[in-house]
């Protein structure tokens, strides 16, 4: 099944080990296994060791807040109704080195600081008008 | 200066030898700036390389170089040249030209091509349809690459982090937590670009006055910037023409010399979220080496322009090519700093990417031409040495053009 604009493609291997993840409620980013190293944006192989092919790890779902931008107005009109919302980059606790595009969600705008701790919580990415429904990690603070 | 040493977290140089100070710019022209023109990108480019040869007065055939951009879509290339002009003549051709950071970089590949004799007057042209191609992608023509990108597409358009307003609201958002810059700071940079628009025939903003006070009470588009902040979609295009520093001196036009050019190149592509230095810009690279191919310092720089798709790569690029120390653009650019009439640094004097045109940049390289002609709308009294900075992300560039009286 290949869904449509602006759902990713779930299948595209690179990624595929993010969203299989998201699809049982876990946040994994791939990470060599010789040298440690996280592979992100993700490609398959360590940039540091050569040849060495990366596996998807599952980590905790703790981060904390690198930045964050409120989109008042949509820019493409799947986006319509869910406007405005919480456009973040979030830092996970054991790579700290990764910035995980995402939203932010049952948070107060003006509480939001950089370094805020948040857990990802996991909800269906639906848009208006484009058809299907998959699992997505977004963040909350962490109270 | 080797290329190993100016490594740093940003990305490598990108050698350019100094055979670039040997190029001067005898003749420049824009095209008609508007909104949808329902004109393409290729007749747009035809119109502002006929003002080009006008301006130098030359002839179609005696040019015989022609450098353009590549993965822009059709551009004024040379088969449009030749059947735009009715002309036959060979023509060296590059595409490692046209705007963005490649305005600043062309006289380098112009200056190998002079040398070697395979050309001896060449004209760089950029010219985009992006307002009449508003539709051809979900949003927005310009943001058709950041949808389509398979990174991009897969982990930041599904959280709607995207497109470029997003990513630099991200930006801006992190560069006010490091260093306290405000919005009233940012504000200063649409303000004095809007003032230089009122006073530029070209522009496609001249008509709308736009004060501080107009700035601060206007709503936010992507917290914390608003539209001021964010650069125009036009029709439009510019083109300049360069020759030998040893021909320009009997061509008709005041000439301006090629003095410095720079570049630096991120490893991190156009993947804005995982740039390490996030709040900064390949500049920190770049405009040193320009700097020091020209022989000057930030001090000498008569006028300015910058590539300024958002009010905070401008701010951005002022800390990183060394006009205040970093963190500190905020405080920098605050009052009249940027104006014109300011005698401190005068910026974006034709209005830039938010109130002329967006363009690209080829239109901040004829504006710092006209600047050292000493014929630009909103004139810098003596300018003599003025600086584009291009950029496209993982890529700055920097040109220094100097005028010789």
């Amino acid at each position: 099944m290949s869904l449509s604009f602006p759902f990713p493609d779930i299948e595209w291997e690179p990624t595929q080990g993010f969203w299989e993840a998201a699809s049982r409620e876990t946040l994994a980013l791939p990470r060599c296994p010789s040298c440690g190293r996280w592979d992100w944006y993700p490609t398959g192989t360590c940039g540091a060791c050569e040849g060495v092919e990366t596996a998807w790890q599952d980590l905790s779902g703790e981060a904390e807040l690198f930045s964050w931008a409120v989109v008042e107005r949509a820019f493409a009109k799947p986006f319509a109704d869910r406007v405005p919302f919480v456009a973040a980059l979030v830092l996970p606790r054991e790579a700290p080195s990764v910035r995980i595009p995402t939203n932010l969600v049952d948070c107060k705008v003006e509480e939001l600081r950089v370094g805020l701790r948040l857990r990802a919580v996991f909800r269906g990415l639906e848009f208006s008008g484009v058809e299907g429904r998959i699992v997505a990690p977004f963040f909350a603070p962490d109270a | 200066m080797g290329q190993s040493e100016s490594e740093n977290e940003w990305g490598a140089l990108v050698p350019h030898s100094a055979e670039a100070r040997q190029v001067a710019i005898c003749g420049v022209g824009e095209s008609e700036h508007t909104k949808a023109s329902g004109r393409s990108a290729v007749e747009i480019g035809a119109e502002a390389v006929e003002r080009a040869l006008e301006d130098a007065e030359l002839d179609p055939e005696e040019v015989d170089g022609i450098m353009f951009g590549m993965g822009m879509g059709p551009q004024f290339d040379a088969e449009a040249y030749r059947k735009h002009f009715g002309t036959t003549h060979e023509m060296w051709t590059s595409n490692w030209g046209g705007g963005m950071a490649w305005a600043a970089t062309a006289p380098s590949p112009a200056a190998r091509a002079l040398a070697e004799g395979k050309a001896q007057t060449i004209v760089n042209v950029f010219s985009v349809a992006w307002a009449s191609e508003r539709n051809s992608s979900p949003a927005g023509a310009h943001a058709k690459f950041h949808i389509e990108e398979a990174h991009k597409a897969n982990l930041e358009v599904p959280f709607g982090w995207f497109p470029q307003p997003v990513y630099f609201a991200t930006i801006a958002r992190r560069h006010m937590h490091e260093y306290g810059t405000t919005e009233e700071q940012l504000g200063a940079i649409p303000v004095a670009c809007r003032r230089h628009a009122n006073g530029h025939p070209g522009a496609v903003m001249r008509d709308k006055p736009l004060s501080l006070d107009d700035y601060l009470s206007h709503p936010k588009l992507v917290d914390p910037l608003r539209l001021e902040d964010c650069c125009l979609i036009s029709d439009g295009g510019g083109a300049y023409v360069m020759t030998s520093l040893e021909r320009a001196k009997d061509r008709p036009r005041p000439p301006v010399r090629v003095a410095g050019v720079g570049e630096c190149l991120s490893p991190t592509g156009g993947h804005w979220s995982q740039q390490p230095a996030f709040t900064a810009t390949p500049q920190v690279v770049s405009a040193p080496h320009a700097f020091e191919m020209a022989g000057i310092t930030p001090e000498d720089v008569d006028v300015l322009t910058l590539y300024d798709p958002f009010s905070i790569v401008a701010l951005m690029q002022i800390e990183d090519m060394g006009f205040c120390p970093k963190g500190e653009g905020g405080a920098f650019v605050e009052g009249t700093r940027l104006h014109f009439d300011s005698g401190e640094l005068p910026y974006n004097t034709h209005g830039g990417l938010l109130s002329h045109a967006y363009v690209l940049g080829i239109s901040h390289v004829v504006e710092v031409v006209r600047q050292l002609r000493g014929e630009a709308a909103c004139q810098v009294p003596g300018a003599r040495i003025g600086v584009y900075g291009g950029y496209t992300g993982e890529r700055a560039s920097t040109l220094v053009l100097e005028a010789i009286r």
